[in-house]
């Protein structure tokens, strides 16, 4: 029992971790293809110049948590411009925005690298650590999967309490009809692509400690963050990669544990591929017509 | 770069030209004994048989150099096309490495130092330390005081000729790699390619080198196991690094070792070196981890680590994602000393990252930019002067540098670029003084002696020296009775071809 207590504590921690990565990971590209239906390939570069932004203000001598949000900001203003600038055009053409968007990769990872050089100083991860039993955890960690419930819970108010999310959702879904009805649809793109931006800055500012700064880190974060989208599905964008993040933590960190860090990966990428083989609009599609039934259950009864 | 003073000697250009003709053979050994490392030298392929006429005998000599100028291994790349543009200009400008044939019988001769045994006083008591500039500060270190190694060559360029540098870059992609290589031998007709960081790299171009008969540099440090009648391998190999380094872990930290290390052929095959030689020394290997180069998570890793307590963790992780398993591992209070034969030399992770992520780090090393040597602070001021803006001078930057030299040193004896002669000139047993120390390369297996140092990082991540070996021998491809100067071969021996491995592994 002293023995397994410890073990437990480590493996919940260890999917707590992981699916904060994972959403983390996602958070921005939710917004962007989720919700925009554009294939960002150039996520990850959005992610790598939030961490440059919060690496550049903490070094400025900002304090790292000011440093964070001084980066969401940054990259949604850099999403902004893209939008207007660039993406604009690729509405409704999937493979172009998806062309478009890796040349856009290219040129920022490129861009930074002769910019800054090959790497930025490290930000010193913030809290210590404590030990229980065999196993020690970070705190930042732990601060991470709190940060990460809390963007769910903003989002969810954004996207279900503000005029703004209900013209969002309104325009995503019909943009003509929208527009009909006085939308300014443009600006409501242009407000969500930078949002969507902006949220991958952030994310890439608070997983920049864990991480080496570096002009192509981006790279990391791409796989995982379109897995952990395409598997949660666009019916509900946001339940959906809070649902796969989990259950895909939950499936690799067991395998990863006993097994080692490469049957981890492979266990992950199996359970993708088998979640998508049996649901192909992800798990917020299944999520959502098992709650369509409770409720017609509910009014018939 | 630009030095307008490049006219070649007239008087060299008529000596060579009157040579390869014949002649009286000298015996080799007292060719050697005879043989300097400027005029005397440069009649060497009297010796030579059957030396045919360089391709082009005026123009300038061809260095192609291939290295990741952009991409994920851009930080690498650059730092060797820097040491390259800084070993051409000084060959163009007239200087070159000491250095000279020793013949095969190996360094003690002509090195500057003979070999000795390894120090092998126990505790913290020896550590020699220098700061992050690499300068000393402490007294009554254990460093050996020595000249300045960069000595007037007696010409600018080579043979009279110029030295140019072609320098493509390869985009951390295998397929442009195998593209700029066709281009550099086919088009450009390169006398010597200097290219190659990682051994998928090495991997996918060396099929386009044999089948060109090019002469080619391979200079990382890499898993060993290479024999290649046209490829020179000039980075230190496992039995150089791994099996001191192991061996100190063992003695000072105790027998039980976690290895953690990157998913392709080098983090495999290093890491079957270790188990099979970790056992020699009373040491286990408790649990091996193979990571994909794409994770960066490395939450359940360490979680796994603090589950096997071992006595200390060997980390052969390479490139910059699996580089936050350090700071990751410090932030989850993971503290075990560590052992590697990549970090700190070539990533300069101790730098980048924050004290304490590398505290008690250990790796054997060929380079350091923090040698506390004249002939290396030598180096390193010079390579400031002409990049500045570079943040660090890794191991095999040093290499490639210390490399072009060797080539240079080795078209001298041959007294042409003809591919042939210049490969039979560096089998002739050649020894260079590199920033490092003295390299020998070795004839039979077309791989380097080394000057190993074993370096570690306290707290404060400042770098000190706790055991030096001035020259560990290459042998590993002997035993399995390589022999290249006899007998051509154009393959990769991995250990699973070594019955000793799996005797070793049996316990």
């Amino acid at each position: 029992m002293s023995d397994s207590l410890p073990l437990a504590t480590s493996l919940i921690y260890q999917i707590g971790a992981t699916t904060a990565f994972l959403f983390l990971a996602a958070v921005g590209l939710v917004i962007i293809l989720g919700m925009m239906n554009i294939i960002n390939l150039a996520h990850g570069e959005l992610m790598m110049m939030g961490a440059y932004s919060a690496t550049i203000a903490f070094h400025q001598g900002l304090p790292f948590w000011f440093a964070v949000i001084v980066s969401f900001f940054v990259v949604a203003i850099f999403g902004a411009i893209m939008e207007l600038t660039i993406i604009r055009r690729f509405y409704g053409r999937e493979l172009g925005a998806l062309v478009v968007t890796w040349g856009v990769s290219l040129m920022l990872g490129q861009g930074t690298f002769l910019i800054f050089g090959p790497f930025m100083p490290a930000i010193k991860i913030p809290g210590g650590s404590f030990s229980y039993g065999d196993f020690s955890f970070s705190v930042y960690w732990i601060v991470l999967m709190g940060v990460s419930a809390l963007l769910i819970l903003a989002l969810w108010l954004v996207y279900n309490r503000t005029t703004y999310g209900l013209q969002a959702k309104a325009t995503m879904q019909n943009a003509e009809m929208a527009r009909s009805l006085g939308v300014p649809t443009k600006r409501i793109y242009t407000l969500t692509f930078a949002l969507g931006a902006g949220l991958a800055g952030l994310s890439g500012a608070l997983l920049a400690p864990t991480a080496t700064i570096a002009p192509f880190m981006g790279q990391q974060f791409v796989a995982p963050a379109f897995i952990t989208v395409v598997v949660g599905g666009g019916a509900n964008v946001i339940s959906g990669a809070v649902g796969s993040g989990v259950l895909l933590a939950v499936i690799k960190t067991p395998i990863g544990m006993a097994l080692g860090a490469f049957s981890g990966t492979v266990a992950l990428l199996v359970a993708a591929l088998i979640i998508i083989r049996i649901m192909p609009d992800g798990i917020s599609a299944r999520l959502q017509r098992l709650f369509d039934r409770r409720m017609q259950k509910r009014q018939t009864s | 770069m630009t030095d307008k003073d490049k006219t070649p000697s007239k008087s060299v250009i008529t000596n060579h030209t009157e040579e390869g003709s014949g002649g009286p053979v000298m015996p080799r050994r007292t060719f050697f004994k005879a043989a300097g490392i400027t005029a005397g030298a440069l009649a060497a392929p009297m010796v030579l048989p059957k030396i045919k006429r360089a391709k082009a005998a005026d123009g300038p000599i061809k260095i192609g150099h291939i290295e990741d100028l952009s991409g994920n291994l851009a930080v690498y790349g650059v730092q060797k096309y820097h040491a390259a543009q800084l070993a051409v200009k000084e060959i163009n400008e007239g200087k070159m490495l000491k250095g000279g044939p020793v013949g095969a019988g190996g360094l003690g001769a002509m090195g500057n130092f003979a070999a000795k045994p390894p120090i092998m006083a126990e505790g913290k008591g020896d550590v020699n330390i220098v700061d992050d500039g690499g300068d000393r500060s402490n007294s009554g270190m254990g460093f050996i005081e020595d000249e300045d190694v960069l000595v007037d060559s007696g010409e600018k360029g080579l043979l009279g000729r110029k030295v140019e540098l072609l320098g493509p870059d390869g985009q951390s992609n295998n397929n442009i790699w195998q593209q700029l290589t066709r281009r550099l031998i086919q088009e450009d007709e390169v006398d010597v390619l200097v290219a190659g960081f990682t051994s998928a790299e090495r991997e996918a171009i060396r099929p386009i080198v044999d089948q060109h008969k090019q002469l080619y540099f391979y200079t990382n440090q890499y898993e060993g196991g290479v024999a290649d009648s046209n490829t020179f391998c000039t980075g230190a190999i496992c039995e150089q690094q791994v099996i001191p380094v192991v061996d100190y872990m063992i003695k000072r930290f105790g027998p039980r070792v976690y290895t953690i290390a990157a998913d392709y052929n080098f983090g495999q095959l290093t890491a079957a070196w270790t188990k099979a030689f970790a056992p020699l020394v009373g040491g286990e290997i408790i649990e091996e981890e193979f990571v994909p180069l794409s994770v960066s998570d490395f939450t359940t890793s360490i979680a796994r680590i603090q589950q096997a307590k071992p006595d200390w963790v060997f980390t052969l992780l390479v490139g910059s994602n699996q580089s936050n398993y350090y700071p990751q591992a410090a932030a989850a209070g993971l503290d075990y000393p560590m052992a590697s034969t990549v970090n700190m030399a070539q990533g300069y992770e101790h730098r980048r990252f924050d004290a304490p992520s590398l505290n008690r780090m250990f790796n054997c090393v060929n380079y350091i930019e923090e040698i506390p040597t004249t002939r290396n602070r030598a180096f390193v001021k010079r390579w400031y002067e002409m990049f500045p803006e570079d943040p660090y001078i890794g191991q095999m930057a040093q290499n490639t540098y210390f490399s072009v030299h060797l080539y240079a040193l080795a078209v001298r004896l041959a007294g042409t670029t003809d591919q042939e002669a210049v490969k039979l000139a560096l089998e002739s047993g050649l020894s260079i003084e590199a920033p490092e120390g003295a390299v020998f390369l070795e004839p039979s297996t077309h791989h380097c002696s080394h000057y190993i140092r074993l370096a570690t990082a306290d707290e404060k991540h400042q770098v000190s020296f706790v055991r030096e070996w001035p020259s560990i021998q290459p042998w590993w491809l002997q035993r399995v009775g390589v022999n290249l100067v006899r007998h051509k071969e154009y393959k990769q021996y991995i250990p699973d071809e070594d019955p000793f491995f799996s005797m070793f592994q049996k316990g």
